[in-house]
């Protein structure tokens, strides 16, 4: 056996800004990713038919033609799998059965020898329709004479905590009654009502959807696919497909970019159906960039009706709000993100009476699946721009009505649930400063009007009270460590930072750490989904849990060893000390083969195996007439953003100097990685802000593709972005953390709408924040 | 809606050793062949589905058909197959036409301008090619050839409609050919995008200026326009005004008005009609501002 030299130094690498240990690989291309991975001659591809319609009825199916064509092996339909599924509410098939509900629902699949056979054959396909009149609006899907999606509503399994309303549309109905908002509106001395709305935006991860599916001779399926949510996935398969958990297992090596897009079942189910008439064979399904715009999932898009009061004082004292979400044709998430809307309807503000109803609605529009920021970028599009408006007519300065209004820790929220500590105000304090707040700074030129904006937000992980997290942290025999999570890496850093917990709790470094990849359901620790921000907080909580007990076996064997007390030891530097006999023993071969006995007794110890799990066991429900409860949530994270930007009056073209984004994560576990997800958020927030919308006509999509679905490139985002850690700990975190991975792009939108009218006295209400619709306003202002 | 092809179609791939080789393989068909330079514009038709030709013949390697030449006397020649890069890159065109290589670099992206070529992006004709308006002020002329022989075109009568122009069958465009820039010439073509880079023109504005003592102004003037009628187009009428009369904002303004009377746009997921027209004013009025101003820092 060798011993392994190492060079050891370093105190506890929590809160350094530790190299991201995928870097390597990921710059250098070396990195697997689900398209990456061989499968040998075996393999073969899978197309789909989708519906042409929005809303329509299956009549008549002919695949004989398309089942003709030389290189088809098999051509599959809603008859090959004939069970409802869904993470809330079950409301899908695979395949469609009986009506197709939005423009790509899934048909007919067809497996071949070639992706372009595989196409051909799709063609090939004869579906007859009786086309229904759609529904494209989410207000006017609740009319009393709209056309229904879903008539069978009333037969759909759903959760508990989900309300749906069979004989309409809606999908969840989520309510909101505190206070007395009828009464509060004559005390107030402003009172402002707007409606703002949001479009239907698509995540555009550089990866589109890869999923590898095989049915095995013993009849379990295996997936391999770039997943968010593994876990989650094989749920939904089993409840598809009607097997257990255990007749499935998924692969997930690194993804390209999810934004929540690559949670839930889209694309990968239709590969394990497929896969399911030709065994043996592994199916390979990708969507093209085109598919993917709308095959997969969108972000909800929304109208949201909002009324605020406040007292000649500037204190917020009602609010009413109508949230009308445009869910697509099945909810997946939805449901969850109109409810999450609900509990979350006042933003971080301090407000005693609140009337607010969140209505997830099914349109015949792409589904709706969850995108960064579960839907809080949408709701504080309305919110923060409404407090804007409110602060307009009180005369106030904008900082200053948010500090006078926002949540302290220690007050109740808008459910009635006590605020635990947060550092919102020193937040909005810290990002106004970083921007000269109140300071007028010359525009570039004559023709531009520069100006400054700002917002705040708040954003609680939204997901089922028991959604659990696991984790392994193996020994070997150089004492380095083989740490196993079911949570994904996604590009925000979340191995990295596990790995820089296993390393503090032992006192190692770093990269003495590995992690254990790809995720993969038959080896990997149960995790519900890589989603919510939550993964540092609650995947760092079992990641914790299961070092400790790695800690505390290798501190009991050298305790009996020196037959000393274990509150004398410590773990430091790779190896064990005693501060009282300040013996030392190194790490290395002790973990795996224990320690000898005195005298040549024998040997103690053994092969060190550390595990931990975790799940919040405080979350309740909440009341179904009045939304209210002890605690709706496990926390918040809240924070702030300030915009200093330009308009050029020639064009309407807004341009970005600086963006200041304070957030108050707990505690930067890795301060660098913290700083990117604030970096990466403002110019996903900007890109939203500025560009990003999937336009449709009578529910079809028109700019399915980037030529007409603009993104921002690099010299379209902000000249300057200023990041501010704010740390105010979370009792139930791993050193206080809680998550910032999608909070960053939530006010970013609002708060380049506050700087532009501002700037040009032009408040635009409906996203995105166009050239176009900016100076057409401004003509218009201009003519009166 | 017709979904693209996950991959490009088969063909048959032909590459054409000399023009005259190429040109006999042509034959009249161009249903079935189609000639490929650069591909940027006709793989993504054949993906889509809108053409489907099965055999294309490749120019790229036809030897002179890439060279960019320039000559003291008569002015530049650019090979149809030159990548928009190797133009942009060229010492004489940086020198000699900055204004066509300003044009050039807001096509789509760096990469795609690796691979993208002058003479492709005006034979597929879009209203909104990028190199158009500054070739159009710029005075280029076409040489097109067929087996029958070649013949040359002025640009400005090359553009028939979106995506039609005078190619008959069997013809192949060769070189395009600029004459020497007019003396102490200024120019600036201003292209809006939803975003700053890699979009296509909502609104393209070339204009272009030079002293000359006869006109009643002092100079001359070409303003040239993407985007925003069926073909790339000039506004002689502008041009004309600023000529005819003493420069001023008044007079470029009234001119940017004739460029937006003219303008004939289109409603659609880039933009509407109505902010077309208005940047068509604005750009225009901008374009010929600075061109004014650089004009009198020469003077």
């Amino acid at each position: 056996m060798t011993e392994v030299e190492r060079t050891v130094s370093a105190p506890s690498p929590v809160g350094e800004s530790v190299k991201r240990i995928d870097a390597f690989e990921k710059a250098t291309g070396a990195a697997p990713f689900a398209d990456d991975l061989q499968f040998g001659p075996n393999l073969l591809y899978g197309r789909v038919v989708r519906s042409p319609h929005p809303h329509a009825r299956i009549l008549s199916l002919d695949v004989s033609k398309a089942a003709a064509l030389p290189g088809v092996r098999a051509v599959v339909t809603g008859d090959n799998c004939d069970a409802r599924f869904g993470l809330y509410l079950r409301d899908r098939y695979i395949f469609c059965r009986d009506k197709v509900r939005f423009v790509g629902d899934p048909v007919v699949g067809v497996v071949a020898i070639s992706e372009t056979i595989a196409e051909q054959a799709c063609r090939l396909v004869e579906v007859e329709y009786e086309v229904l009149d759609p529904v494209v609006d989410p207000v006017r899907a609740l009319d009393p004479g709209a056309p229904l999606l879903h008539e069978n509503l009333a037969d759909y399994e759903v959760a508990d905590f989900i309300d749906p309303k069979p004989g309409t549309n809606i999908a969840n109905h989520f309510k909101v009654r505190k206070g007395n908002v009828a009464s509060a509106w004559d005390e107030c001395e402003v009172i402002v009502e707007r409606e703002f709305r949001v479009p239907i935006i698509q995540h555009v991860p550089i990866e589109p959807h890869v999923a590898v599916a095989e049915l095995d001779r013993s009849g379990r399926y295996t997936l391999w696919s770039s997943s968010q949510s593994p876990f989650a996935q094989r749920n939904l398969i089993a409840q598809a497909l009607e097997l257990s958990q255990s007749d499935i297992r998924v692969i997930a090596p690194y993804v390209g970019g999810g934004f929540g897009s690559k949670a839930g079942l889209s694309a990968e189910g239709t590969a394990v159906v497929m896969a399911m008439s030709v065994p043996g064979h592994p199916v390979k399904v990708r969507l093209t960039r085109e598919e993917e715009f709308f095959c997969a999932f969108v972000r909800q898009g929304l109208v949201a009706k909002t009324r605020v009061g406040a007292n000649a004082q500037g204190e917020i004292l009602a609010m009413k709000t109508e949230y009308y979400w445009d869910a697509g044709a099945y909810t997946e998430y939805g449901v969850n993100i109109a409810r999450a809307a609900g509990y979350s309807s006042t933003g971080p503000y301090r407000i005693p009476n609140v009337e607010a109803d969140s209505y997830c609605v099914y349109t015949n529009h792409p589904v709706g699946g969850p995108m960064r920021g579960f839907g809080m970028p949408e709701i504080h599009w309305g919110i923060e721009q409404i407090m804007d408006i409110v602060a307009e007519e009180l005369e106030m300065d904008k900082v200053e009505f948010r500090l006078k209004n926002v949540l302290h820790g220690g007050e109740q929220n808008v459910t009635g649930m006590v605020m635990h500590p947060i550092g919102l105000s020193e937040c909005i304090e810290k990002a106004a400063r970083a921007i000269n707040w109140g300071v007028d700074e010359p525009p570039s030129s004559p023709y531009a009007r520069r100006s400054k904006g700002i917002a705040v937000s708040w954003k609680a992980p939204a997901m089922p009270p028991n959604a659990g997290s696991s984790a392994t942290v193996r020994m070997n025999e150089d004492a380095t460590v083989t740490v196993a999570v079911g949570g994904q890496e996604i590009g925000q850093g979340t191995f990295t930072v596990m790995a820089q917990m296993v390393a503090g709790v032992l006192g190692i470094p770093v990269d003495w750490v590995q992690i254990s990849t790809p995720v993969d359901t038959k080896y990997s620790p149960y995790e519900w989904q890589t989603v919510a921000s939550r993964l540092t907080w609650s995947m760092g909580n079992a990641v914790v849990a299961a070092a400790q007990d790695a800690r505390r076996q290798i501190l009991e064997l050298a305790a009996e060893h020196w037959n000393e007390d274990i509150e004398h030891l410590d773990l430091r530097d790779g190896q064990v000390i005693s501060y009282r006999s300040e013996e030392v023993l190194p790490l290395q071969n002790l973990v795996v083969y224990g320690l000898p006995l005195p005298d040549d007794q024998g040997w103690r110890g053994g092969p060190i195996l550390g595990q931990g799990s975790f799940m919040p066991g405080y979350v309740t429900s909440l009341d179904n007439e009045t939304g209210q409860g002890t605690r709706a949530v496990v926390h918040y994270t809240t924070g702030c953003q300030a915009v200093d930007l330009e308009v050029d009056t020639r064009t309407g073209k807004v341009k970005i100097h600086r963006i200041a984004s304070a957030f108050d994560v707990g505690k930067a576990i890795n301060p660098e990685q913290v700083e990117a997800q604030m970096q990466g958020g403002v110019v996903q927030g900007a890109s939203t802000a500025l560009f990003e919308q999937l336009i449709r006509h009578n529910g079809v999509p028109q700019n399915a593709s980037f030529t007409d679905y603009r993104i921002a490139t690099s010299v379209d985002i902000p000249d300057e972005i200023i990041p501010i850690i704010v740390e105010v700990p979370q009792d139930d975190g791993p050193w206080g953390a809680r998550g910032v991975g999608e909070h960053p792009m939530i006010p970013t939108a609002p708060a380049i709408a506050n700087a532009v009218s501002a700037a040009t006295g032009v408040r635009i209400f409906d996203l995105p924040i166009s050239a176009e619709k900016i100076y057409l306003e401004m003509q218009k202002e201009r003519s009166g | 809606m017709e979904l693209p092809l996950p991959e490009l179609p088969a063909f048959d791939y032909l590459h054409a050793s000399s023009a005259q080789h190429a040109l006999e393989q042509l034959g009249g068909s161009i249903a079935r062949t189609r000639v490929l330079s650069g591909g940027t514009d006709l793989f993504v038709q054949m993906r889509a589905g809108s053409i489907a030709p099965t055999e294309l013949i490749d120019l790229k390697h036809i030897p002179g058909l890439a060279t960019i030449e320039f000559d003291e006397n008569s002015g530049l020649t650019i090979g149809a197959a030159a990548t928009m890069n190797a133009v942009a890159r060229d010492p004489e065109v940086q020198a000699n036409y900055p204004l066509l290589v300003r044009a050039l670099e807001t096509v789509a992206s760096y990469q795609l301008r690796n691979r993208a070529t002058i003479g492709g992006n005006l034979c597929n004709a879009s209203p909104a090619a990028d190199s158009a308006p500054s070739l159009l002020v710029l005075g280029s002329r076409l040489t097109l050839e067929s087996v029958g022989g070649q013949r040359e075109l002025a640009l400005n009568d090359f553009f028939k409609g979106p995506g039609e122009t005078a190619l008959t069958p069997g013809e192949i465009l060769t070189k395009i050919s600029l004459p020497l820039a007019p003396t102490g010439w200024k120019g600036r073509y201003l292209k809006l995008g939803r975003n700053t880079s890699g979009d296509l023109a909502i609104v393209g504005v070339a204009v272009l200026g030079f002293p000359d003592p006869e006109p009643t102004s002092g100079f001359r003037f070409r303003i040239a326009l993407a985007s925003v009628a069926p073909t790339p187009i000039r506004v002689a009428d502008a041009e004309e005004l600023l000529e005819t009369t003493t420069l001023s904002d008044e007079s470029i303004e009234q001119a940017a008005r004739i460029a937006q009377d003219l303008a004939r746009p289109i409603s659609d997921a880039r933009a509407s009609a109505e902010y077309r027209r208005a940047m068509v004013f604005e750009l225009t009025a901008w374009a010929l501002k600075d061109v004014r101003q650089m004009l009198e820092e020469e003077a």
